[in-house]
């Protein structure tokens, strides 16, 4: 493997996630040894709201734990949030500080007596004062949308599933993260509830400019929030495309068992009766107007 | 981080002793961990190691992960010796100094007590290694049975001890993820003092008590809406059936130990007439 730039993504500020080669093996040198990641290399930048899919063990939780150390970095560069994880002596708490890690079913690691606590937990934990920490919960707390007052002294346990989602999610944004992990954030949530925490990250990712990485098995929601979408295939990346050009692609797709978002069957059929839509249609209001221009009525 | 908790887990593995019935090989396991206490001479040690590397050979795991499970105990065996080495006082004295005195016959009987407790070890993860769960707890039902007649739960008992049992994978699991979730938000479970690091298990230990309840209600609720209902009448799906391999190992345990036991008893009445005997 030849040696590269280690500087290259200090130099470009724009760069939220470097990684160049990145290799991962699982228990090395024991009959349970696995390759985990192979020779991934992409980068993120700043703001953008990507998101990862691949079949179950493709490697992208492997990958997503990477970003914040949860799994320790082997070989390859790494570059998160301008530290070099590769790095023996790397700052841990600053890097956990700078990346939020929201879990699959986060609403799991509540634990304290009141969500003010909870929520508080993150920011204390980094050494910022009780009373800053406070400050810093409310705003999570109403950046998730809840009622802080309403909502600050009640047992996390006491909450609607719902609710103690946007609490765990709020736990993590009161660290105030520069990048923000999302591992599968809809799982288990009604169609509400997914609708309401996927326009929640959305807006988490334009309003507060948080580069967003989410893992995701549900194209739909991938298709109509990513910005680009990196697949995940034995441990490889192997489509790194806007979500419209990657689910054109429809052969490849279905053979990696993944599917296709109904708005890109839709647009993909009327591709192929030679209607061609801009590539901004993602969403069905979009598809809809470009349709009606295409008809050269007015959008009604 | 938690994966090396499992010693003693079953080992699978096509072999006589993993074949055997669970109910036989229970019963032959606390033989030989009464008849392991009446051993007394070099002779029956001698008798007993040979005894425990063909029940090893036969059962064909692997030596290392026997002996992972007397790792286990290195503190509880060196405290042992120590007390048994320090507080005999009969022998002749070898070594003295202050309160200490170390004799012949309290190193020899330090050391016998050692080997025992390591063989009661290595026995009993012979079973649990070439048992699986299941198994061990239907044949504890089995063998508790009769204590139905007396009203004794014994249903519920195995049910209790085999879902205990079952569930401790997914603990296992559920720790991992919490800690890292926990990680992830900064918390720190390396440094501090002691009281620093043992409030820090707080947020690991509620959360992971909180889904041991929601799994518990998961699984009564299922169970309940299966009309899942105790004792009344169950068959089993798998019946245990005694085999050849049952009898001879029963053969071959109750004539080593059976043997130690009676010459044990006795040497106790018979001693004092006759002295040559050996064992």
């Amino acid at each position: 493997m030849s040696k590269s730039p280690v500087v290259a993504p200090q130099i470009d500020e724009k760069v939220a996630i470097y990684a160049n080669n990145l290799n991962f093996v699982y228990n090395p040198k024991s009959p349970f040894e696995k390759h985990a990641l192979k020779d991934i290399s992409l980068s993120i930048n700043k703001g953008e709201f990507v998101a990862i899919v691949g079949h179950t063990g493709s490697g992208k939780t492997t990958f997503v734990q990477h970003l914040n150390a949860l799994v320790r970095h082997q070989s390859g560069d790494l570059f998160v949030a301008g530290l070099n994880l590769a790095d023996k002596k790397l700052d841990l708490k600053k890097l956990r500080g700078s990346v939020g890690m929201v879990f699959q079913y986060p609403e799991y690691q509540l634990f304290a007596d009141t969500v003010l606590e909870d929520v508080a937990f993150g920011p204390r934990n980094f050494g910022v004062a009780r009373e800053d920490a406070y400050k810093l919960a409310k705003n999570a707390l109403e950046t998730v949308g809840l009622d802080f007052e309403q909502i600050k002294s009640k047992s996390p346990f006491d909450l609607s599933g719902g609710e103690k989602r946007r609490v765990a999610l709020a736990g993590v944004l009161a660290m105030k993260p520069q990048i923000l992990v999302l591992d599968e954030p809809t799982a288990g949530l009604d169609p509400q509830g997914k609708r309401e925490i996927l326009s929640l990250v959305k807006s988490i990712n334009k309003q507060n400019d948080i580069t967003v990485v989410m893992v995701s098995h549900d194209m739909n929601e991938v298709y109509e929030n990513a910005d680009r979408v990196i697949v995940f295939r034995d441990g490889g990346v192997v489509y790194d495309l806007p979500p419209r050009q990657l689910f054109k692609l429809e052969d490849q797709i279905v053979s990696m068992n993944l599917e296709i978002p109904q708005m890109a069957q839709f647009t993909n059929a009327l591709e192929k009766q030679g209607i061609v839509l801009p590539d901004d249609c993602i969403t069905v209001d979009q598809i809809f107007d470009a349709l009606c221009q295409l008809k050269g009525g007015s959008n009604v | 981080m938690f994966r090396d908790v499992t010693f003693g887990q079953y080992y699978p593995k096509n072999s006589f002793v993993h074949n055997m019935d669970a109910r036989i090989k229970l019963v032959l396991c606390l033989l030989f961990m009464v008849g392991i206490f009446f051993v007394q001479s070099y002779v029956g040690f001698a008798l007993v190691t040979v005894f425990l590397m063909v029940v090893i050979l036969a059962s064909k795991v692997p030596l290392k992960s026997i002996l992972k499970s007397v790792k286990g105990i290195v503190v509880l065996l060196i405290l042992t010796a120590m007390l048994n080495i320090f507080f005999t006082k009969s022998g002749n004295v070898l070594v003295s100094w202050w309160i200490f005195t170390i004799t012949d016959e309290g190193l020899i009987y330090a050391s016998k007590m050692l080997l025992r407790l390591v063989y009661l070890v290595i026995g009993s993860s012979v079973l649990t290694l070439t048992t699986t769960p299941v198994d061990l707890t239907h044949a504890i039902e089995r063998l508790l049975a009769p204590l139905k007649v007396i009203k004794f739960p014994v249903h519920d008992l195995a049910l209790i001890m085999s879902l205990t049992l079952s569930f401790i994978p997914s603990l296992i699991d559920e720790t991992d993820r919490i800690i890292r979730a926990q990680k992830a938000r900064g918390a720190d479970f390396d440094t501090g003092n002691l009281f620093q690091r043992a409030k820090a298990f707080v947020p690991i230990l509620i959360p992971l008590l909180v889904g041991g309840f929601r799994r518990a209600e998961e699984l009564a609720n299922a169970m309940n809406s299966r009309c899942y209902e105790g004792a009344t009448n169950r068959t089993q799906m798998r019946v245990m059936k005694l085999s050849w391999r049952d009898l001879v190992a029963s053969l071959v345990c109750i004539i080593v130990f059976g043997g130690i036991i009676v010459v044990y008893a006795m040497k106790a009445t018979w001693q004092p007439i006759l002295p040559w005997m050996y064992f």
